[in-house]
């Protein structure tokens, strides 16, 4: 009986394909057994026998030929994909309609949502109809499905981030390793949680120098929904009102434009030391004539009078 | 054109969650430079996942990263399937553009490896049949004895190498071996080739072939039985 397994299990053990108790148990037999230790022998040598048969790695020229001539055909192929869904998949979606109430509201949904996602790529890829292409340079982006946590050990600089791809996974590393960076950027600009946004736009200004960490924060003041995410990326912007006009701009929007006096206060105060900068003059001369918040109004008043005429 | 391989797009169904690590086992029984090239490719399972969804998106450069990461596997495959390069060549382009076409059709129910493995096997299948219809017109010789032979037995198999270096004796037997693997059904072939020779856990066999790992086991036994009655003199 125990033979007739080992028998029929020996070639998965050759294989290593047993699960770690029968691969025991088998083994156990072997040493007793010798007819079942000749018939692993035998399995042995076939096996050996095979692989006498080598797989031959392609050459790098077979590669890099077969990689020009799959090029030339994909210039003049296109991807069937939107289309192919549009045109297959109603009739599959209605015959699986008929045997879900659930699955037929999903679609209906899915429908309602392509319908908009659709007329906002022709409206916005114009004339020509032309669909916008992210560009490549970050793609992880889409590859993050949400960011759950960031937490940062006191006392090192080591940072644990916890996101959703397929599956919860999570990253460490320093400020400095480039997949933190990207998983701050991505929280910073995509994440639902704001105290998950709020985590990454604060570790993200301890480091602004990056042109994509000055983006991300710049993204944060413009159009985060959270008044202290903005606060806190205005305060990461600070050091380069001088040095960069794109954050110079983000500023005085922000100072123009919030919603909340708090972030408007810290942007007047941010600008003081380009007050002679004539977009922030004209900012600053419509505040003190007509904002209705009096703080801000008084302010821009002050550092306007503190301003040498130049006429 | 066959319908396993058009429903391809449409059959990525089905796979378990823990097939992702795939490439990561490949290559257990064979030698660890080929291992490690499997792991190397499977450091990019992250990027993957990014690059399909550009792809998704109509992004050219990202499909054709993707083709970079499994096209060295997908020749190794086909050239070993076929013996010729000219033909895994046409299994190659004709794998990849499937894939682009349909990439956008894929849903993430397993891995952008296991989809592509499933076009490349289905294609290697159908070239396998339509071999196995073109040996049954094969000319037939009767030799001394009265006993009947395949007149292109006879023609030595110089397929898995054309390496002048290898010995005479080495290619003999390459040829009696690969003469003894056409003897196999299609799908018996495809199973003991994804698990001999690329290391394919059976599992994962099981899902490149859309079927279960049990009946990927049962027709590697039949393989393995059919092999060892045809090589029985060389053990």
């Amino acid at each position: 009986m125990k033979c007739d397994w080992v028998k029929e299990n020996v070639l998965l053990y050759v294989y290593n394909e047993l699960p770690d108790d029968a691969r025991y148990e088998l083994e156990q037999h072997l040493a007793r057994c010798t007819d079942c230790a000749a018939e692993l022998k035998t399995t042995r040598k076939f096996h050996a026998v095979l692989s006498e048969l080598q797989v031959e790695e392609p050459s790098p020229n077979l590669v890099a030929s077969s990689r020009m001539r799959l090029q030339e055909a994909l210039e003049t192929t296109s991807q069937g994909g939107f289309w192919q869904r549009l045109v297959f998949d109603p009739a599959m979606w209605l015959r699986q309609m008929r045997v879900s109430p659930a699955l037929s509201a999903a679609i209906f949904i899915i429908g309602f949502a392509s319908g908009i996602g659709a007329t906002y790529k022709i409206v916005n890829g114009g004339a020509a109809g032309a669909i916008s292409v992210p560009a490549l340079s970050a793609p992880s982006e889409s590859s993050v499905a949400g960011i759950q946590s960031i937490s940062q050990d006191p006392g090192s600089n080591q940072i644990s981030i916890k996101y959703n791809t397929l599956s919860t996974q999570e990253a460490q590393g320093s400020l400095n390793d480039q997949r933190i960076q990207q998983l701050l950027l991505f929280a910073a600009r995509n994440n639902y949680n704001s105290g998950v946004r709020m985590d990454s736009v604060d570790l993200l200004t301890q480091q602004p120098n990056g042109t994509h960490v000055r983006e991300a924060l710049i993204y944060a003041l413009r159009y985060d929904s959270n008044p202290g995410v903005r606060l806190k990326a205005l305060g990461g912007l600070g050091n380069y009102v001088k040095s960069d006009p794109r954050v110079r701009d983000a500023v005085l929007e922000g100072l123009m434009n919030d919603s909340n006096p708090g972030v408007r206060t810290e942007a007047l105060h941010l600008l003081e030391p380009v007050r002679a900068d004539g977009s922030v003059r004209a900012v600053l001369q419509g505040l003190a004539e007509s904002d209705k918040n009096q703080y801000i109004k008084a302010q821009a008043r002050n550092m306007l009078a503190q301003m040498p005429e130049f006429d | 054109m066959p319908a396993d391989a058009l429903a391809v797009p449409f059959t990525v169904g089905g796979c378990s969650p823990r097939e992702r690590d795939v490439r990561g086992e490949a290559g257990s029984t064979q030698d660890p430079k080929r291992r490690g090239h499997m792991a190397g490719q499977s450091l990019g399972r992250i990027d993957d996942t990014m690059l399909v969804r550009e792809a998704q998106r109509g992004n050219r450069a990202a499909f054709e990263e993707l083709v970079r990461h499994y096209d060295q596997a997908v020749l190794r495959l086909a050239i070993h399937l076929t013996g010729n390069e000219h033909e895994a060549q046409d299994i190659y382009q004709e794998a990849f553009l499937k894939a682009y076409k349909s990439v956008a059709n894929f849903r993430f129910e397993c891995s952008f490896y296991t989809w592509i493995y499933r076009i490349v096997t289905n294609l290697c299948l159908d070239h396998l049949r339509r071999r196995q219809v073109r040996k049954e017109d094969a000319p037939v010789a009767t030799d001394a004895s009265g006993e009947q032979y395949d007149v292109l037995e006879q023609v030595p198999d110089v397929r898995a190498g054309n390496n002048p270096e290898r010995d005479l004796m080495s290619r003999e037997l390459g040829g009696r071996i690969n003469r003894a693997l056409d003897r196999l059904t299609p799908r018996e072939r495809m199973v003991f080739e994804l698990k001999h020779y690329h290391g394919l856990k059976l599992r994962t066999v099981g899902e490149v072939l859309n079927t279960t790992e049990e009946t990927a086991k049962n027709t590697l036994f039949r393989a393995t039985q059919k092999l060892r009655g045809a090589l029985a003199d060389m053990r």
